[in-house]
């Protein structure tokens, strides 16, 4: 067999659950991340019902320290922070799961048609990544966010915008290498169509290395929009945003429970993604789970 | 808890000394010797600047009024203990006459220049010319000026075409320092109706001065410092410091922690919340003071959107559905009062109006009748930034839940200043929030740029109040005001805040008393109502 001559992490995405033992899918840092994954994402769709106040209203005197009443203390405004940080979740993790989601859609088909067809579609493509990754991605992110006007869906746009090219370079060297492969070839042979043995043949080979890249990027992804709304980019007042709390709290550092609680939730979840991705990679390496 | 607390002025002041001593000793001198090492004595100031340029005739802000009057003497200025009373400056002499058309000032013989040179009538004749023809924001400060005297060696005469009785308050503000006409000329500097266009000399004004006030410019680098050195020619006291340094200091908790650790000798945003924490610091003084500045919003109907604040009822339920006493309460820890009209409290004519006052039922009762039983949904631009110790952003967080409440939806996007000025200059915004601090002590200003006049401020622009953007009734009161003094211009005044206030389209939200904070040892900081703070009248306890 040509295994041996594969990228590590290529394979069929379907067979993703049958590689590995089950250890490897069970080591103490991935329980760590589905159990705070878990609990983020139970609170995001259940936060009407976990938090115990409304995250826009005032609810108490202003600048309280955390208390058996109000957690994580209140704001400048007199609005509960632990209500405020659960709700953030609400916003923080969809946005950065559908960055991700079209980031990778836009990224894989450019990059498996400039793989597939080479030639000036390849190169079309790839100069536009070229030319997009070689600005560092937060001023980027910032210059087409601070053009758009701030709001957290023009956060979402600049954030596809800066990080597609990303999965363009990765499925266009999967690409080049799988389409050297035998049954590739013999598709060609018996006459398949270009697009056909693209992604019937080619694409659905190239997946496991997109997906363990999408799951570490998720964590970036829910820095970048945290970052664009810390500078004012993002989400708007009163958003419950986590970027956008700790900027509230950076202005009453002598109150540090306001900017600590959005930046604990982010901690947690951005660390739980990462042991995740991390454990992922571990698990899918074909080379790995030789051994 | 703060042994270390030392301010920089003493740290140059041993450096000195230590240098003094070591010269001694290298050259062998006695300690009997004649030589004594002279205190250099070192202000810095922590400050958030809003300075885009130093030409005492193009700058228009609040930093612009501290620099101004350290480096420009004015011709008078606002006695320290009472505002309303105007003390002789360059002028020794200042007079009306009786219909206020005509204004006589008479130059002190002693009033030189920081290059030594005399402070003669054909510099202030050139300065306030340049001003109104430079054409810049504080150029509406000379409107109505027909022509300027120089009958002697000594004399400037002031003429108006119409009676205008704030002028000698006007003469006294910042903006209108008098500069050396002969050094200022050789560097494009032009005073001729075309000097909007033929004045070259901003960028010179940015690395030099040609005043006659305590200071010089020493250095100025943008976002980062203004240093100021003392005039050696000053006619007047000179000053305690030997140089002062406004350093940008963007937030209020930053210049907190550089007082508290002594690299700042005064601190001038220092938020409310932050008195709590300098209540045990021996070696810094703190006080609340009360100021005439104040944040307001203000509702433009004429602007992109705004089509449901054309009905004064609308404007009227939106003024009942904030909760203002709450608002002095949040954002200012309670450092703060109410305010009726645009005309600030303790300015004349701001004596009779009543303050605004939360009343939800009313307010629905008032959309409901405005054709709004379920409210609308509005848009407002405004700065982030925070004015005089009050956050707008969090402002306008409060306002949008009170409105909330009455079922009007107020979709915020704060933005940087230049952004909202470019806004504000283009398609306008329904609402927004802003700040204003008094030019001088004359209750005019607050007519002709909050009233419905022709070329009031922006707010005119977009104001269309019932489909008029002018209310004659303010035109006539101000022309009536400015040809009257005493008891009769106060009672115009006090009819023309109620004008302003039954327009319902400028709303004070918070009159915010001043937080000052500075090193014990200083003496001299005081809120000025034409100047913000008197560098030159700062000094240190003996």
């Amino acid at each position: 067999m040509t295994a041996i001559s594969l990228p590590s992490l290529a394979g069929n995405a379907r067979d993703l659950w049958k590689r590995g033992s089950a250890s490897a899918w069970l080591r103490p840092p991935m329980i760590f991340g589905y159990v705070v994954l878990a609990f983020w994402i139970v609170a995001a769709v259940g936060v009407q019902w976990i938090a115990p106040y409304d995250p826009i209203k005032q609810v108490g005197e202003r600048l309280l320290a955390p208390s058996g009443t109000h957690w994580f203390g209140t704001d400048a405004l007199g609005r509960d922070v632990f209500s405020r940080t659960l709700y953030g979740a609400r916003y923080s993790l969809p946005i950065a799961a559908v960055a991700i989601v079209v980031s990778v859609t836009i990224g894989s088909v450019l990059g498996a048609v400039a793989g597939y067809f080479g030639g000036w579609v390849d190169a079309v493509i790839m100069r536009i990544a070229d030319m997009t990754m070689a600005f560092p991605a937060i001023l980027l992110a910032m210059a087409v966010a601070a053009s758009l006007g701030p709001g957290l869906n023009n956060a979402l746009i600049a954030i596809v915008i800066v990080w597609w090219p990303i999965y363009a370079r990765l499925m266009r060297g999967q690409v080049l290498s799988i389409k050297q492969r035998e049954h590739v070839e013999s598709a060609v042979a018996i006459g398949a169509s270009g697009p056909r043995i693209l992604f019937r043949h080619i694409v659905p080979q190239s997946l496991t290395p997109i997906l363990v890249n999408a799951t570490m990027d998720l964590g970036q992804v829910i820095l970048l929009v945290a970052s664009l709304s810390f500078l004012g980019l993002g989400a708007l007042p009163p958003t419950p945003e986590w970027g956008a709390m700790i900027t509230d709290g950076a202005k009453n550092f002598y109150q540090p429970w306001i900017a600590a609680a959005p930046g604990f939730a982010m901690l947690t979840i951005v660390l739980a993604i990462n042991f995740i991705g991390d454990g992922l990679r571990d698990a899918l390496d074909v080379k790995a789970t030789r051994r | 808890m703060h042994t270390k607390q030392r301010s920089t002025r003493f740290k140059w002041r041993s450096l000195v000394a230590m240098a003094a001593t070591a010269t001694l000793l290298l050259t062998g001198c006695s300690v009997g010797a004649a030589t004594t090492a002279v205190a250099k004595h070192d202000l810095v100031i922590a400050r958030a600047m809003d300075l885009t340029t130093l030409d005492p005739d193009r700058g228009y802000c609040d930093t612009c009024q501290i620099v101004f009057t350290a480096l420009y003497d004015r011709l008078v200025i606002v006695s320290p203990e009472d505002s309303k009373t105007l003390q002789p400056g360059l002028a020794s002499t200042f007079t009306a006459n009786a219909d206020n058309t005509q204004f006589t000032f008479g130059l002190d013989p002693a009033a030189t220049f920081s290059d030594a040179s005399p402070v003669e009538p054909k510099d202030v004749k050139w300065s306030l010319e340049r001003l109104a023809n430079i054409k810049g924001s504080a150029s509406y400060l000379l409107a109505g000026m027909s022509s300027i005297d120089t009958p002697d060696a000594k004399t400037v005469v002031v003429n108006f075409a119409a009676p205008n009785s704030a002028f000698l308050a006007i003469v006294a503000a910042s903006y209108l320092g008098i500069v050396n006409s002969d050094v200022a000329s050789e560097h494009g500097a032009s005073a001729a109706a075309d000097a909007s266009t033929a004045d070259t000399a901003e960028d010179w004004f940015l690395s030099n001065s040609a005043g006659s006030g305590p200071y010089i410019l020493d250095s100025y680098t943008a976002n980062s410092a203004v240093k100021l050195t003392a005039n050696p020619n000053y006619w007047r006291t000179k000053p305690t410091f030997d140089t002062v340094t406004l350093k940008e200091v963007t937030d209020s908790s930053s210049q907190l922690q550089q007082l508290q650790q002594g690299d700042v000798d005064i601190a001038m945003q220092i938020s409310p919340d932050a008195l709590d924490q300098l209540k045990n610091t021996p070696t810094v003084t703190t006080a609340a003071v009360d100021s005439f500045n104040y944040t307001y919003i203000a509702l433009m109907p004429g602007a992109e959107g705004g089509a449901p604040l054309a009905d004064v009822r609308v404007r009227e339920a939106i003024k009942d559905a904030i909760d203002y006493d709450n608002i002095v309460k949040t954002l200012v820890a309670g450092y703060g009062k109410l305010q009726g009209s645009p005309i600030p409290n303790g300015f004349e004519g701001s004596e009779k109006v009543a303050l605004p006052s939360y009343d939800v039922t009313k307010a629905k009762a008032l959309l409901a009748e405005a054709g709004y039983p379920d409210g609308f949904t509005i848009s407002s631009t405004y700065p982030k930034i925070v004015a005089y110790g009050v956050d707008l952003d969090l402002q306008m967080q409060a306002i949008q839940q009170n409105l909330a409440s009455v079922g009007i939806t107020l979709e915020l996007t704060p933005v940087d200043f230049s952004q909202w000025a470019d806004v504000i200059g283009g398609k306008g915004t329904p609402i927004t929030a802003v700040y204003f601090a008094p030019d001088h002590t004359d209750s005019s200003q607050y007519v002709q740029y909050f009233g419905l006049i022709p070329n009031g401020g922006y707010v005119a622009n977009f104001a269309s109040l019932a489909g008029k953007t002018v209310n004659q009734a303010e035109v006539d009161g101000l022309t009536t005001a400015l040809a009257q003094t005493g008891a009769e211009r106060t009672a115009s005044y006090q009819a023309l805040a109620q004008l302003m206030a039954d327009d319902v389209n400028i709303l004070p939200i918070v009159n915010p008393q001043l937080i000052m904070a500075h090193a014990s040892d200083i003496t001299g900081v005081t809120y000025s109502p034409c100047c913000n703070v008197d560098l030159g009248a700062l000094g240190l306890t003996k």
